[in-house]
């Protein structure tokens, strides 16, 4: 058994010293190493010891650490066929019936999906680059091509996809997907510290600390997290992120963990990207600057950065990993102004079509990063890992769909006054829910609730607490949505969240028994 | 309006057990005012009648206070302005008090007033106030025109800002770089003289802080709240939900941005006037997110320094007026600080506002001044709800609320009697 084992640990390592090679960080790393065996710390009668043990002093040893535990994580998204084929069609009904809007859009508006711009276009826009809201445009007759609302009735619909279903039972449920969610009991387990009631940094930051030395837990997880941050190694800094990280490592924290560190390298993807946005007009462009207008530019916590999101948005457009993360089937469209061989490309590169509120995805990393090449990788990291999966269709654990399902249920289990609530008033209780659910909570917590929210979507590496929450407000608002029987007013009383403490809901919500 | 508290039990059985409702009178028909004083269920009068507390504009104010005018206040009798706030709240006044108040703790020698020398840039060598430094160096015009002038031509290459003293809302406000420009109007301003104007101290004139810290390339001022209910012992108290005010457009400090007002002057009513203003959130961001956005982007340390500094200057600001101001016990006033950071992270006081605005830009705007009157309210109401004059205004906890004590001389001093008793129990024994 210990060989089976040993063999398959071997041939893994082999592949991935193999794959290795192909990532873009191997060139300088390899010099580093080469570098560093040239040097007098690494003898030759005994290269591997000294080898390794200078490797541990330079950092050498942490960055490959590093870089193994990002490739294990990315492993797991291999684009295998979507189990479920009536998802799957779903699916690309769905995507096909996007394209056919921005088509009719596109004709409707006499314009090009794809043109290059004119020089004096270009100059222009370089030129308003870091103020792009005095960029004037006229957007009037542009409208954002869906909205969560009407992503979420294309969801309902996927219950009908049921073969049998009983005559009295409503049509709307999501329990009728063969998916398999968790249950609360299955959540605790996951969400152990929690559970257990530790102590953790978004319930009281002046809480005493226990650690002799520090006075309040807040300084405490300053301390550790500092050191933490030093050591560089993302796994434990994972591992911390679980508790709640202080606002000041924050930034420093999450780009370590997901791997988006900006270097030279960076910065010059960052402006290929922008020259890309520059030179070639896609009709997307408008309806980012619709999204970044209608939503960013009017939110109090978030309008002063607009001028950022401007340049992320725009920039992300145009990148053509991002559609590496979910797997979608771009457009392909010509470039008015361009001739063959190379006229087609994708439309657009990213493979996203953006989407009413698209860009607060991004909108609370400008209370991390002021930079716009840090905020456009951290943005994108978190993109790539979580955000795709909250607004395709896919039978994914971690999926919109799944998360609705773990909803209900949870719902239905632990809140069933609620539950039968909802039933006799005719509101399926996955909308009054959803718009949060789809967004992770953005606009709609305050930054500061939601960073935290977000240290514990990073800390354990999944999106199942946001439904989670979703229910404990629920509960926490129970007695005033007892009172009112319209989807009007159980909206109303949902509407203001400014006022929620999301730790502890949560840790009361997991500690329950 | 589903943020308005609904009138109390106890303030109902309050009034009933007085045998009577206490009475507001406001110069100001804004419901803000109106109605934090309608759910205590109190009644409203007209100025000219018995009131208990009067919301009152300042000329009336004066007029009461004025000694001609025989008005005597009762215990149970309440006034939103002490009698000489101009001496905080007029832009040459102020200065001129802190100016005096740097110079009196200089001279006794205090450690307050430690000084510092300096290196510019330029390589000008410049003396400054190490704790004391606070105001951007300022000169009264006319008066002081000679000293300016001075000042002007050892820096040549600053800009500097021109204030109307007696002035509000951004009215008047003008920034200037070449003296030629200040001599034309002040031949002007020499004519309205002539022309049989008192000729006061009609202006003052600031250096420019031209390195204002911007966030997403906005320049933003602070506006802090603060209440103070005695000034000799001091007792003040700094509202949490202060915000800051931003621009609607690109900070751009070239020469010829100069004249327009709307990167410049970050006074709502003249940003309200922009094209680029929004109404759904009027510029206004929160001072928990300047502070988030802060640690997040600069890391703990120099924000919580940034803060502190903040609270320095708004105590030190009161003390230098204390002395000077009527500490009659009939009042309170809460000022509207507007405060500058610049991008080194040190704030600058601009000004002190003593009638804040209490119209509402915008839907959380409105929600703020609510809170914030109904807090001011419960600070300066003693336990009963009853005004009352001789009351050692001494708030609990459940009353401050929002409200955070800066400074209270009074738990100062009774602390210090405290410890001095404990030691002579100690030494008795």
């Amino acid at each position: 058994m210990e060989n089976i084992k040993e063999e398959t640990i071997h041939h893994t390592a082999m592949k991935l010293a193999e794959e290795i090679k192909n990532l873009s960080i191997y060139k300088s790393f390899y010099s580093d190493v080469q570098k560093l065996v040239s040097s007098p710390s690494v003898k030759k009668e005994d290269f591997k010891q000294t080898l390794q043990q200078a490797m541990k002093e330079k950092g050498l040893d942490t960055k490959l650490r590093n870089t193994v535990f990002h490739w294990v994580r990315t492993q797991n998204k291999q684009n295998k066929l979507d189990p479920l084929t009536s998802l799957s069609k779903a699916s690309a009904q769905w995507e096909k019936r996007i394209h056919k809007s921005l088509n009719s859009m596109c004709s409707d508006l006499e314009t090009s999906l794809a043109k290059i711009r004119s020089q004096s276009e270009q100059e222009e826009l370089a030129d308003k680059w870091n103020e792009l809201s005095t960029y004037s445009l006229d957007l009037s007759k542009y409208r954002p091509v869906y909205a969560p609302k009407d992503f979420l009735d294309v969801l309902l619909t996927l219950s009908g996809y049921v073969p049998f279903t009983k005559e009295d039972e409503p049509k709307w449920e999501f329990a009728h997907l063969p998916l398999q969610v968790k249950t609360l009991d299955q959540l605790r387990k996951i969400y152990q510290e929690w559970a257990n009631g530790e102590p953790l940094l978004g319930v009281n930051p002046n809480m005493p600390s226990t650690v002799p030395g520090f006075a309040t837990l807040e300084a405490e997880r300053i301390g550790l997290g500092e050191r933490v941050a030093v050591l560089g190694y993302a796994p434990v800094i994972q591992e911390y992120l679980k508790k709640g990280s202080p606002q000041c490592l924050r930034a420093k924290l999450w780009s370590q963990v997901l791997g988006a560190d900006v270097k030279q390298q960076q910065i010059i993807y960052f402006n290929q990207l922008k020259k890309n946005v520059l030179e070639v007009d896609l009709m997307i462009d408008k309806l980012i600057f619709k999204d970044v207008q209608l939503t960013a530019s009017n939110d109090d916590q978030y309008f002063v950065f607009e001028d950022l999101l401007y340049q992320v948005m725009l920039c992300f457009s145009r990148d053509g990993e991002a559609a590496r993360a979910a797997g979608a089937s771009a457009l392909r469209v010509a470039v008015k102004g361009r001739h063959a061989p190379d006229c087609l490309i994708a439309f657009p590169p990213s493979g996203v079509i953006p989407f009413h509120g698209f860009t607060m995805y991004a909108t609370p990393f400008c209370y991390l990063y002021d930079d716009p090449v840090q905020l456009y990788f951290m943005f994108r990291a978190f993109y790539m890992r979580y955000w795709h999966r909250l607004h395709y269709i896919s039978t994914h654990p971690q999926g919109i769909v799944s998360l609705c399902l773990l909803y209900e249920r949870l719902l239905e289990a632990n809140e069933p006054l609620l539950w039968i609530h909802f039933r006799n008033i005719n509101i399926n209780p996955i909308r009054v829910v959803f718009k949060w659910l789809m967004r992770a909570f953005s606009g709609h917590l305050p930054p500061d609730q939601l960073l935290l929210l977000w240290d514990a979507i990073l800390g354990y590496d999944c999106l199942e607490i946001l439904p989670l929450l979703a229910l404990a407000i629920l509960s926490f608002r129970k007695e005033n949505i007892f009172q009112v029987n319209t989807l009007q007013n159980v909206d109303a009383v949902l509407a203001d969240l400014s006022t929620i403490s999301v730790i502890p809901l949560l840790q009361l919500a997991l500690m329950k028994s | 309006m589903t943020f308005y508290k609904k009138c109390t039990d106890s303030d109902s059985i309050l009034n009933k057990r007085n045998n009577r409702r206490l009475k507001f009178a406001t110069d100001f028909d804004k419901s803000i005012v109106i109605n934090s004083f309608k759910i205590r269920d109190w009644k409203q009068v007209l100025p000219n009648e018995e009131w208990n507390i009067y919301w009152s504009n300042t000329l009336n104010c004066r007029t009461l206070f004025n000694h001609e005018n025989g008005y005597r206040f009762q215990d149970r009798q309440l006034i939103n302005h002490f009698p000489n706030h101009y001496e905080l709240v007029r832009k040459d006044l102020l200065v001129k008090n802190i100016y005096r108040y740097q110079k009196n703790l200089e001279k006794a020698g205090h450690p307050l007033a430690e000084k510092i020398q300096e290196t510019l840039p330029s390589a000008h060598k410049v003396t400054r106030y190490l704790y004391l430094d606070f105001i951007p160096t300022t000169y009264v015009l006319p008066s002081n025109y000679k000293r300016f002038v001075d000042e002007y031509h050892r820096f040549p290459q600053s800009t500097w800002i021109i204030k109307p003293c007696g002035k509000s809302q951004g009215e008047g406000i003008f920034l200037i770089n070449k003296l030629s420009k200040l001599k034309k109007w002040s031949r002007e301003s020499k004519k309205c003289i002539q022309n049989n104007l008192p000729s006061k101290d009609m202006y003052i004139i600031s250096r420019y802080i031209d390195n204002p810290l911007l966030i997403g390339g906005k320049k933003f001022d602070l506006r802090i709240y603060v209440l103070v209910t005695s000034f000799r012992p001091l007792k003040a108290y700094m509202f949490r939900n202060g915000f800051c005010r931003f621009c609607s457009i690109k900070y751009n400090s070239s020469v010829s941005e100069l004249d327009n007002m709307y990167i410049h002057i970050t006074n709502v009513s003249v940003q309200k006037h922009g094209e680029e203003y929004n109404s759904q959130h009027g510029g206004k961001l929160s001072l928990k997110n300047l502070k988030l956005f802060l640690e997040g982007t600069r890391g703990q340390h120099v924000t919580t320094r940034l803060f502190e500094n903040i609270n320095w200057i708004l105590v030190h600001s009161l003390k230098a007026v204390a002395p000077i101001m009527s500490n009659d016990r009939h009042c309170f006033e809460c000022y509207g600080y507007d405060i500058i950071i610049d991008d080194n992270l040190k704030p600058w006081l601009i000004e002190v506002n003593a009638s804040p605005s209490m119209t509402a830009t915008t839907m959380n705007d409105e929600i703020l001044k609510c809170n914030l009157f109904d807090n001011i309210l419960s600070v300066v109401l003693p336990p009963s709800g009853i005004p009352d004059a001789r009351w050692n205004k001494t708030p609990d906890a459940n009353a401050l609320r929002d409200f955070e004590i800066l400074i209270d001389e009074d738990s100062i001093l009774n602390e210090d009697l405290i410890l001095n008793e404990d030691l002579k129990v100690k030494r008795n024994t």
